[in-house]
């Protein structure tokens, strides 16, 4: 079965105005030195993730995991590909069908500001932002395919050399494969690592430890990130994160508090030594405001949800401003590791996998503890079409599907440590 | 009592007259729209006039539960939503389940809304609203006039393409609202078309002639140092809010004083979430604004909220196969006694209107109009009726 949807339109669907107006709503190009979008595919698939993951949210944690394979095609034969956008499935084609059929995939920040112009009254966040942000990524993808060059040259990048850390989504690792995955990451040379923490303080100390530990394979002085994706109100942060410091010298501690509470974080940065990283929730650069105007994070997180890799890019440009280190979040095939080298004030890159994917493979290789974009052109994305296929499903399954980490019960409260039945979960899986 | 089941029911029909504003001059009378219906085990049925494609992701936090706990459920929703926010389709569907539960809750009580709220008596203050740049100056006067036959004393014109214009169509609706009173609250709705200084220029231009009660959405939604600036250089109220998801969004904007009018409809995440943002102004000292919705059913929290100043209310005809128990009388929305939001469904008009999907007709309106924030572009000959 072919399950493959795809949006196949010749001619746009645009308003027609009055003959007059015409020139300010925008036609597609009419030069004859034009590529143009064609249509869009795309493709829902279920595979293994390569560990169980979870957070403080999802102690029990999850080994299926979705996603969606995006694909704008073009009258010249190339291809754009994202991997994103599984919720937005059907905003992914009208946006396209209605904004970018017809138009030169090259002039990809002027189509970014046509689609989030067209969206204006209901808002370019939420299904709608993943919608923008999975086809501007296939149309950054198809623009450096047509200069025939990786996307991080396209974007400017002088060295394809990139900072990371390792992240384990390891809630539901036990200590022993706590201590598995980061002696086998630090055996791949990564100095830095990320422990989802939040439920149970006593053992969160313990495991920093053991990551710590585990990571001293690569360095001598590991760089610890601790993780608690929201489930603590700032006063609690400040209290299990000033704890934690007695013994151990934080990077960063991230999400402490909720996303936009824009006063708790900053109370929490005002009183941790540790910086508060923050920003993976938030969908546009307007959401930042509040965090840039009251020092609310000392670093941003940024990532191609943020309205695509040109809404990802204007959010480091504006922390670049205001003397704000950036760091970008996990990434299919750490396809992230194309902006960093065009971002000046980059500072390091989560990398939750280094194992390869049986959909795809990714021309960013882990080099001693480094990401290496390669010199494949675009993405450097390739699609197994057969193993797709194989993968592909109609529907998810309700343990891969979207929107897995709902919030915990207890979260900004009191803490909830994880139940018999969800670590009896976490040791299944 | 058990939810069992829900459906949604779209259609697509077209209104009495265009609406438009600045980023629509041109404006649009076609409207797509949808019931949501939330079922339960004792037969009763919850509407909201709005729903939702995504319900069919969230319906399963509701499945079996007893309707009543609506608070609970609206909560239950928000955390399964947590990673990816509450907001979009998102929003736009627990928006949707909310207030068909409310609907539920006050039906299953046999009382109105209002009073299930908590409201003293069933009603809230008016203003008129034409959402009008597309209108002749003649049909903006009937509009006005129209309005100021039941007692309403307030207006809001849709300004920002051009000075002269809106000049003389402030003139016109002030005209037709002083049968009603001296000094009618007049307020003007740039739809997020000006940056901050454009707005404080174009705005205190207008003062000289007018006394503004507010200037709505004069800058981005989320630009909560532009919009205090404007608030901070005109003498008229900084309204906004409308098109913002909830409590969340609101915060930036009131704990930084960007806002001095909170304006909030059923897509603050319901009418859970739209009592949220209108207590947390209350603390401030904000009064708030209920949008304009479809049969105005929103008035039975506005007239539950402690801070309500006045309700938009459009009546473009968006009402074509739905009767609501509410009526405009000296300036104010009346509420009934039907229970629940009192909207009754008219099942064959429906069924006539039915569609799955939007038509070739129908052109999803209000995307934002170039030059916006940068500078004006002025309406094009043929684009609007007035120049």
């Amino acid at each position: 079965m072919d399950l493959r949807l795809t949006s196949l339109r010749l001619v746009p669907k645009l308003r027609t105005p009055p003959t007059n107006v015409r020139a300010l709503v925008g036609q597609p190009g009419t030069n004859g030195n034009n590529m143009k979008i064609t249509g869009v595919n795309t493709t829902v698939y279920e595979s293994n993730l390569n560990h169980k993951m979870g957070d403080a949210n999802s102690p029990a944690g999850r080994i299926r995991s979705g996603g969606l394979v995006v694909e704008v095609s073009t009258d010249e034969g190339v291809t754009g590909v994202a991997l994103h956008g599984l919720s937005a499935r059907n905003q992914i084609h009208s946006l396209c069908d209605q904004v970018l059929v017809g138009h030169d995939p090259r002039r990809v920040r002027g189509l970014w500001q046509r689609m989030v112009d067209k969206v204006f009254k209901g808002g370019h966040d939420g299904l709608v932002g993943d919608a923008i942000s999975a086809l501007d990524i296939a149309l950054w993808d198809l623009k450096a395919k047509a200069a025939d060059e990786p996307l991080w040259k396209t974007l400017g990048g002088a060295r394809p050399r990139v900072n990371a850390y390792a992240s384990g989504l390891d809630m539901p690792l036990s200590d022993e494969e706590l201590f598995d995955f980061y002696s086998m990451m630090a055996g791949h040379g990564f100095k830095g690592g990320k422990l989802k923490v939040g439920l149970d303080q006593d053992a969160d100390i313990r495991r920093v430890g053991i990551m710590r530990d585990a990571l001293k394979k690569a360095t001598d002085d590991p760089v610890l990130l601790i993780d608690a994706n929201e489930y603590w109100s700032p006063k609690q942060a400040i209290r299990k994160v000033r704890e934690m410091e007695e013994q151990f010298d934080l990077t960063w501690v991230e999400e402490p508090a909720r996303r936009w509470d824009f006063l708790g974080l900053r109370r929490i940065s005002d009183s941790v030594r540790a910086a508060v990283c923050a920003g993976e929730n938030l969908d546009t650069l307007g959401d930042f405001l509040p965090y840039f105007h009251h020092h609310s994070a000392d670093v941003i997180q940024v990532g191609a949800g943020m309205t695509g890799i040109t809404g990802a890019l204007q959010i480091a440009d504006a922390s670049y401003g205001f003397e704000l280190p950036v760091t970008l979040g996990g990434s299919a095939g750490n396809f992230h590791a194309h902006l960093a080298p065009a971002i000046p004030n980059f500072m390091i890159q989560e990398v939750g996998s280094v194992t390869t994917d049986p959909i795809f493979t990714s021309d960013v290789r882990v080099d001693d503890g480094w990401l290496v974009p390669g010199d494949k052109p675009g993405l450097g994305i390739e699609i197994n079409q057969e193993e797709l296929r194989k993968h592909a499903v109609e529907k998810l399954s309700p343990v891969s599907g979207p929107s897995p980490f709902g919030r915990r019960p207890g979260a900004g409260l009191y803490e909830v440590p994880p139940t018999p039945e969800e670590v009896a979960t976490a040791r299944s899986l | 009592m058990k939810i069992t089941g829900y459906r949604i029911r779209k259609y697509e029909f077209t209104m009495d007259r265009p609406i438009g504003d600045a980023n629509g001059p041109t404006g649009e009378d076609r409207s797509f729209s949808s019931f949501l219906f939330i079922d339960t085990d004792e037969g009763i049925t919850g509407i909201s006039p709005s729903g939702s494609d995504y319900v069919a992701n969230l319906f399963h936090l509701l499945e079996g539960e007893d309707p009543r706990g609506v608070v609970g459920l609206w909560k239950k929703m928000q955390d399964y939503v947590f990673k990816g926010g509450n907001e979009g389709e998102r929003n736009a569907a627990i928006s949707a389940i909310d207030v068909a539960l409310w609907d539920l809750k006050a039906k299953i009580n046999d009382e109105p809304l209002w009073q299930t709220l908590g409201a003293r008596e069933g009603r809230c203050k008016a203003y008129a609203s034409g959402i009008d740049l597309c209108l002749s100056d003649d049909d903006i006067h009937k509009f006005y006039s129209r309005m100021a036959d039941v007692g309403i004393d307030g207006g809001k014109l849709k300004v920002g393409l051009d000075m002269k214009a809106d000049l003389r169509r402030l003139d016109i609706m002030n005209e037709c609202l002083q049968r009603v009173t001296n000094r009618p609250r007049l307020c003007i709705d740039s739809n997020e078309y000006w940056s901050p200084k454009q707005a404080i220029r174009y705005i205190s231009q207008i003062e000289e002639r007018y006394d503004l009660t507010w200037a709505e959405e004069p800058a981005r939604r989320w630009d909560y140092d532009g919009l205090r600036k404007v608030s901070r250089g005109i003498k008229a109220a900084v309204a906004t809010g409308e098109n913002i998801n909830d409590l969340s969004d609101f915060y930036p904007l009131i704990a930084n004083e960007a806002v001095d009018v909170v304006e909030f409809g059923q897509g603050a995440t319901g009418i859970t979430g739209a009592r949220q943002v209108g207590h947390f102004a209350y603390a401030y000292e904000l009064p708030v604004a209920m949008m304009n919705c479809q049969g105005n059913f929103m008035a039975h929290l506005a007239a539950a909220l402690p801070n309500h100043m006045m309700m938009e209310v459009v009546d473009p005809g968006r009402e074509p196969c739905f009767t609501f128990d509410n009526h405009i009388e000296d300036g104010f929305i009346h509420l009934g006694e039907k229970p629940g939001l009192g909207i009754e469904i008219d099942e064959a008009k429906l069924a006539e209107l039915e569609r799955d999907r939007p038509s070739a007709r129908f052109n999803a309106p209000f995307a934002r109009r170039e030059g916006a924030g940068l500078y004006i572009v002025p309406p094009q000959p043929g684009e609007v009726p007035w120049n």
